[in-house]
């Protein structure tokens, strides 16, 4: 497809872009995957927003080894093997990390920012676990002093214009994302979950214009494609991360068969599900989409808003089984996958196949076995 | 009339009065627990060989944790309402709760499930096995506390509480698993949610919307636990429940204070018996344990007189990061390799430079949040390492031992950064261990001796050369 074509070369070229925005004294903002941070903020002080998504490479987890222990989640600590070895450039780059703390994972990556990386400033807020009016309020606290901070770090103002621009512009992008999700809920539909995925994985660090020009251009490519055949079981994807550079799971799947069509990922696909509203407090506005109306993801407590969406997406996606992908040492997506089978088949009838990785290539064969016997199980 | 289990009650601190008194409900606990005739021998010989049985705090300490043991599993039958909360806890609400009512019992059961069916009988195994068995398996590093709650649920050696007091403050894994005990048993929860989210560096200051959130998720805690217990928070509470652990903590410092002397009187296992109990029970259990620790200082002052100790005059001494909950050879053995020790980080956090929380509170709630946030526990790594690091001057340390609990995430957070803060501030070596100090399945004080060893040997031969 052309328009992946274009985000392919796009960001072939993105981190020379980087740099010569740099030179010319934007300030590049790297932030943690979660979906907390909103974009619209660092876009609206002219600075450029990187998400760090990049994970599934068990070599990086050694670097990260000198950092912390090995019992925290392969894609936190790959985040601490990224930021601390310097082996991708885009952890580099950037001028100041924010980081939404969720859990203690996060915290893992958090600490070594400030403690082994003090030459790139860290900016931490943290994201409440329950959803209620307090911590609300909390969230509004937290994205409140990142404004003041972004402010004070690129010298530019947000003022209520830019920020309205800033809200359209990713509107734009979630919408898209949205309408290309959509399509997929119907028997025919064109666009695969890698294709889905890619674009996802692409605007973390893509620009946010450009990358809107894409998923345009995707979109109208898309109506005008032969639908993909339709003989494979529609299976949910859905676990706490789903990383650049981890198709694993995915090539499994699409070898053997069966057809994501649709996922749901805490960090590594973007929320796109909700709207910013342009009216009223802007601030409030954002608090109540990226916290409130956002559905939360598996360290929440309780779970159930999650684990009730998950059901409904089986219905509105028509799906035949549920993949469920966990990282080792998350505990909250362990501790769910255990009593989730039963108010799942409970809920719909639907078998659900649990699969755990800690990016190890030996993982592949048994993976591929149990991935297998699933589809056929539930192809029948 | 005697039975089975007097001799190992009275090794424990029982008076025989005390036995007789409450042989029915001894009896009826003991056999919902498993416990038999065919236990004792084990159970005595485990207690003598790892507890200071020759103090008679210690054995009363032992008494005090089997009491909570008695009152946890038979709590249901007789009327209480339950209520448990996750470890590590902030025990403010916990004890509020337990000052408001005599007819609720609140507790974190896992710890006491730990520091009885481990370190008195030795038959923590199957327990932890259930807790496996029961949504907790093995291999994921999940924590063993809560499959040892699991566990003593799922075997119904301890009741199913009426509402569970999530931690959500600070462990994941806690608050998750309550879910867990929600889609199991039904089970009411309330949250008492915090965020960690303190800059490096950040500590002794931390944010006031801090103070405000968890302050009134506490507040918010205590309503709903009054709403579901049918009980009314106490209006003087707060004072009662102050009242209570401020006797605790001041015999805590005594105790510290007698830690200094060279050689460490006692061995840390004694205190990790304190310690643990005063942020597990909030009723039966401390009123015991208070009682206990007056005996013990005496004991110790005794000792220090005469310069008695757990290890040789001029051990090197280091500061042990936590005993072990469970199996108290895993503790024994850095002694037993010639190392003093005279502190956890438990106790250092008790015995550290006094927290001051400089404004004024109008609720519980707050006042308690305020309070844990300037202790340091539950403000961020660098707190919990900052604390570490002001215990050096409290007990003229020659070193450090690291024993972070790999399962716990909160705890393992600060493994490796701790080690290189603590080195480069202190000037003291530091050994990493990674631990379980619940499960000692796998992590054995076999496991563990060339390391400790070997460190021991460094910390020795430098302290000689320093002597010389």
């Amino acid at each position: 497809m052309k328009a992946l074509e274009k985000l392919d070369s796009h960001l072939k070229s993105r981190l020379t872009d980087l740099s010569k925005a740099k030179e010319q004294g934007r300030k590049i903002i790297g932030y943690t995957a979660g979906g907390y941070l909103p974009e619209e903020l660092v876009l609206a002080c002219d600075a450029i927003p990187v998400c760090f998504i990049q994970a599934g490479d068990n070599a990086i987890l050694k670097d990260a080894g000198a950092y912390i222990c090995r019992w925290f989640d392969p894609f936190w600590r790959s985040q601490i093997g990224y930021l601390t070895s310097g082996k991708d450039p885009y952890y580099t780059i950037v001028d100041l990390i924010v980081i939404p703390i969720t859990d203690n994972h996060v915290r893992a990556f958090s600490n070594t920012a400030g403690y082994y990386t003090p030459e790139i400033e860290s900016f931490v807020f943290g994201v409440p676990h329950v959803k209620d009016k307090l911590a609300l309020e909390y969230y509004i606290h937290g994205i409140s002093r990142l404004k003041k901070k972004l402010e004070e770090f690129t010298g530019v103002e947000i003022t209520k214009s830019r920020l309205k621009q800033a809200i359209r512009l990713c509107n734009r992008e979630r919408e898209l994302f949205r309408q290309i999700s959509l399509m997929r809920q119907s028997e025919n539909f064109a666009v695969t979950s890698k294709d889905f995925v890619a674009l996802n994985h692409g605007s973390f660090p893509a620009d946010k214009e450009v990358m809107v020009e894409i998923l345009e251009s995707f979109v109208e490519e898309v109506k005008d494609s032969v639908p993909l055949p339709k003989d494979g079981p529609r299976i949910l994807f859905t676990g706490s991360t789903l990383a650049k550079g981890d198709s694993k799971v995915m090539d499994i799947i699409e070898d053997t068969g069966g057809v994501v069509v649709i996922e749901e990922f805490a960090e590594g696909i973007r929320p796109y599900w909700g709207k910013v509203k342009l009216e009223g407090d802007l601030m409030a506005n954002l608090a109540e989409s990226y916290f409130m109306d956002r559905v939360c993801p598996g360290w929440f407590r309780p779970g159930t808003e999650r684990l009730d969406f998950l059901i409904k997406l089986t219905r509105d996606y028509n799906v035949a089984g549920l993949i469920w992908y966990q990282l080792m040492y998350r505990e909250s997506y362990k501790v769910e996958s255990y009593f989730f089978p039963d108010i799942l088949r409970k809920e719909t009838g639907l078998n659900m196949l649990t699969l755990e990785s800690e990016y190890d290539a030996m993982e592949t064969g048994p993976m591929k076995t149990r991935i297998e016997t699933f589809i056929k199980t539930i192809r029948r | 009339m005697a039975d089975y289990y007097d001799e190992l009650l009275k090794l424990c601190g029982f008076e025989d009065e005390e036995i007789e008194k409450e042989r029915p409900r001894i009896e009826k606990s003991f056999e919902r627990l498993g416990i038999g005739p065919e236990d004792m021998e084990m159970a005595e010989s485990w207690v003598r060989q790892n507890h200071d049985v020759t103090l008679t705090g210690v054995r009363k300490l032992l008494g005090a944790w089997l009491k909570e043991l008695i009152d946890v599993v038979l709590a249901k039958d007789e009327g209480k309402k339950v209520v448990y909360f996750g470890f590590p806890a902030i025990i403010g609400p916990g004890l509020m709760l337990s000052a408001s009512s005599k007819d609720v019992l609140v507790t974190a059961p896992d710890m006491v499930l730990c520091h009885t069916m481990g370190q008195i009988f030795n038959k923590l195994t199957p327990i932890l096995e259930a807790g496996e068995a029961n949504g907790l398996p093995p291999g994921h590093a999940l924590c063993s506390l809560w499959q040892v709650k699991l566990g003593g649920v799922a075997k119904g050696m301890i009741p199913v509480p009426d509402l569970a007091l999530a931690s959500s403050y600070s462990c994941d894994m806690g608050s998750k698993a309550d879910d867990l005990v929600t889609a199991q048993y039904g089970i009411p929860v309330a949250y008492i949610d915090g965020v960690m989210d303190s800059h490096w560096g950040e500590y002794p200051e931390y944010l006031p919307e801090r103070v405000q959130y968890l302050g009134t998720q506490i507040n918010q805690a205590l309503k709903k636990s009054g709403k579901v217990l049918d009980i009314k928070i106490a209006p003087d509470a707060w004072e009662k429940s102050q009242k209570g652990s401020q006797e605790f903590v001041n015999n805590l410092l005594r105790l510290l204070d007698l830690m200094r002397a060279d050689p460490v009187p006692v061995t840390v296992t004694a205190l990790e018996l304190l310690e643990a109990l005063s942020m597990a029970s909030t009723g039966r259990g401390i009123q015991e344990g208070v009682k206990a620790m007056e005996i013990l200082i005496q004991e110790l002052e005794g000792r220090v007189k005469a310069g008695i100790g757990a290890t040789k005059k001029g051990a090197p001494r280091v500061m042990m990061e936590l005993g072990h909950c469970s199996d108290p050879r895993v503790t024994h053995l850095v002694e037993d390799a010639g190392l003093g020790v005279p502190l956890t980080f438990i106790l250092a956090w008790v015995g550290g430079p006094p927290v001051k929380v400089e404004k004024t509170y109008a609720t519980p709630g707050e006042r308690i949040a305020a309070y844990e946030l300037a202790a340091g526990a539950f403000h961020g790594t660098d707190a919990m390492i900052k604390r570490m690091e002001m215990a050096t001057d409290v007990m003229k340390l020659d070193g450090f031992i690291r024993d972070y609990i790999y399962n716990c995430r909160v705890g393992a957070l600060g493994s490796h950064c701790g080690r290189k803060y603590l080195e480069e501030k202190t000037g003291l070596p530091v050994l990493l261990l990674e631990v379980d100090i619940y499960d000692s399945r796998a992590y054995s004080a076999a496991s563990l001796r060339t390391k400790v060893e070997t460190f021991a040997e460094m910390l020795k031969a430098k302290k000689k050369s320093v002597m010389a």
